[in-house]
């Protein structure tokens, strides 16, 4: 109750002290360890462990969706981002459709690897904290300081289980094209180019041998989906659809939400890349 | 963290290794040879556990050279391949198994068809245009998908190798102190020179 | 350490028709996650109508495919005729359980007609070789579920072998692209009284 009456009813002056205070106090609010029920077990995190960890235990009770690609990269004409489109519990396919690319706002774009719901929910939730900072400042925030927001958010939770390797990718004035990577484990990098998830390694071969800082817009477009097939063809965990977007300062643009089906079967037949499938159906 | 890689193209079979030879976290070699030569038209590439490697590549190379000197014929790069596998999955079920990967590369030498083939230490064998081992696959496979076609000539064949090196020095948390370059073709096995010097640039 | 049957991944399914049989594999042969190869038929051929399906360990589904092909040819040079589907399955199942303390990790499925009546005759085995004889159609691999779903909803009696082709491919097909572990196109196998058709299916690549 006194939590409640402290959140709420706050002396008038409070109002007009600086912002850093209060926005650390409302930080500090919604960090809510405590609204979070926890196990009745001693040691919460490794009872969650042995329940979900599907790696380690093949069996376990709580299957998590996993298994992805992502990437992301900085170029010219500012920072593509594209991810594909699966889910997998096990080697269960749960959905060929998921947006791993999560619009924290209309210039700032989140993506998606790891536990999805701790994804999907903090990502959200950093969302809501990039806009409270703009109501506050008047402005909008750096790509610098959400990401930081987002990785002290995950580094007050680390060993309690948390899986999540994100990116995070916007234009601002100030900073020009940024993109940061953020994991649950509390790491935050600034960086040109990152591949996220089970396909990562198959997107970096793609796209490491193409990439330039003076590619045109098509050129990257194009690099980044044909980076996101490669990794859904090797990649048993990765598949679906490409998502497809274009940062500028402008904001984000979304170049589709693409069936890899088509798009495979074009690249092979078009332009005879994938020569260790077979495509001699009459034989 | 060593490297086998293989790849097939219009008259020839390329395949190449890593030159470290790492016990630990020593490296004991950098002009290590990780491949034997079966007979005129084949080459093997291995991987694995110390000992268990080079001993089984040699096992298999006297048996190969003894069939060529019987039979006044050399096996097949396919004949050879089978051969193998069913030593490898003998060898699974027995008391102390040899745990080897291998690629098998080779020419026809009647219909000169390049040819290769990949096998785990399960003896699963697959015969593929281009293929890889260890750490090199996640990363080499995805660029050969896109960069192979069945139909390339030699020096193609040497810069798609020369491609993969390059994104192996570039992701590998390891040194692998560069790869040793052989090609098979109808006139028999050669090494080819492969610069080591260039450096890789990150992102 | 994951299960020996699931580390390659791999689906088959044979389906009974109307004076026919169909059998029909996926092509994957993965290592874990990592797709190694999309060219790894599972169906195999022993004589006119007599077809094996294995699923499981690739290196087994080698072996031991490679054992029955020595096997049938000894039979044939023995008996101077083909082995019949029925005979073969049970060379398979006796086959399978001499190595009952040391299994092959295999899932074997057989499918044919008999050489003399003409009926179709289809069956399955677990890994030391248990008989599952079936009227219907049976599954094995990865996608087990998946495919007995399909199966159970597509499947009816009687079928000729141009609806028994496109209930087979339309079973397999959905049901690998909701397995990680197979997939990457598939081998349809339509067996009638003179005459086996062969088809390479166009699958999803992802």
């Amino acid at each position: 109750m006194d939590t409640l009456v402290a959140r709420y009813s706050r002396p008038a002056y409070h109002q007009n002290e600086v912002f850093s205070e209060q926005e650390q106090q409302d930080l500090n609010d919604t960090v809510p360890s405590l609204k979070f029920a926890m196990p009745p077990v001693a040691h919460p995190s490794a009872w969650l462990r042995a329940a979900t960890d599907d790696r380690s235990n093949p069996s376990c009770p709580i299957k998590i969706a996993h298994g992805t690609t992502t990437l992301a990269f900085r170029f010219q004409g500012g920072i593509i981002v594209a991810t594909d489109s699966r889910a997998t519990a096990g080697n269960w396919i749960a959905s060929q459709t998921v947006k791993k690319v999560i619009e924290i706002n209309s210039d700032l774009l989140g993506t998606m690897a790891g536990g999805a719901a701790d994804c999907q929910y903090w990502l959200a939730w950093l969302g809501m904290q990039c806009r409270l900072h703009e109501l506050r400042h008047k402005r909008r925030i750096s790509v610098a300081a959400a990401s930081k927001i987002l990785a002290n958010l995950v580094y007050q939770y680390k060993g309690m289980g948390l899986s999540m390797g994100t990116m995070c990718a916007g234009v601002t004035k100030e900073e020009g094209a940024a993109l940061y990577y953020i994991d649950s484990d509390g790491t935050r990098l600034a960086g040109d180019l990152f591949c996220v998830g089970s396909g990562q390694t198959f997107a970096y071969g793609v796209l490491d041998s193409e990439y330039r800082w003076d590619l045109t817009t098509e050129e990257a477009l194009e690099l980044g989906s044909r980076s996101i097939l490669a990794a859904t063809h090797r990649d048993a965990y990765s598949g679906g659809f490409i998502n497809l977007y274009h940062v500028k300062e402008s904001g984000w643009e979304k170049h589709g939400f693409t069936d890899t089906n088509p798009v495979f079967w074009k690249t092979k037949l078009d332009k005879g890349e994938f020569s260790n499938v077979t495509s001699n159906f009459t034989e | 963290m060593e490297v086998l890689l293989g790849i097939t193209g219009k008259d020839f079979t390329l395949i190449a290794a890593s030159k470290a030879a790492m016990r630990g976290a020593t490296i004991l070699k950098v002009s290590d040879d990780k491949t034997r030569q079966l007979n005129k038209h084949t080459l093997m590439a291995f991987s694995g556990e110390a000992g268990d490697t080079v001993q089984f590549a040699e096992y298999i190379q006297a048996n190969a050279q003894l069939y060529s000197m019987r039979n006044e014929t050399d096996l097949s790069p396919s004949a050879l391949a089978n051969f193998v596998r069913g030593e490898l999955a003998s060898s699974l079920r027995s008391r102390k198994p040899y745990n080897v990967n291998l690629l098998l590369g080779g020419v026809d030498p009647i219909t000169h068809k390049p040819s290769l083939y990949w096998l785990d230490y399960l003896a699963s064998l697959a015969p593929v245009p281009y293929a890889a081992h260890g750490y090199a696959q996640y990363y080499c496979l995805s660029l050969l998908d896109k960069h192979h076609q069945p139909d390339i000539s030699l020096e193609r064949g040497m810069e798609l190798l020369r491609l993969c090196a390059d994104e192996l020095k570039r992701r590998l948390p390891i040194d692998f102190k560069g790869l040793i370059v052989k090609v098979v073709t109808k006139d028999g096995i050669e090494v080819k020179p492969f610069d080591e010097d260039a450096v890789v640039r990150g992102t | 350490m994951s299960s020996p049957f699931s580390i390659n991944g791999g689906a088959c399914v044979a389906m009974v028709g109307k004076d026919c049989v169909a059998i029909a594999c996926d092509l994957r042969l993965g290592l874990q996650a990592l797709t190694v190869s999309n060219n790894f038929p599972k169906v195999f051929q022993y004589g006119d109508n007599v077809f094996l399906g294995l699923t499981g360990l690739a290196t087994d589904v080698s072996t031991v495919s490679d054992l029955f092909r020595y096997k049938v040819n000894m039979y044939r040079l023995r008996e101077e005729r083909h082995i019949a589907p029925r005979t073969f399955a049970n060379l398979v199942s006796s086959s399978l359980y001499e190595r009952r303390f040391g299994p092959y990790f295999v899932s074997p499925v057989v499918a044919g007609l008999d050489p003399t009546t003409g009926a179709p005759f289809i069956c399955g085995f677990d890994s030391i070789g248990c008989i599952d004889f079936a009227k219907d159609f049976i599954v094995s691999g990865t996608a087990t579920e998946q495919l007995f779903g399909m199966c159970e909803s597509l499947w009816e009696p009687d079928l000729g072998p141009d609806a028994l082709f496109e209930t087979i491919s339309q079973s397999l097909l959905n049901a690998v692209d909701r397995d990680a572990l197979s997939g990457w196109g598939a081998h349809v196998y339509i067996i009638e009284k003179d005459k086996v058709t062969k088809r390479l299916l166009k699958g999803r690549q992802d």
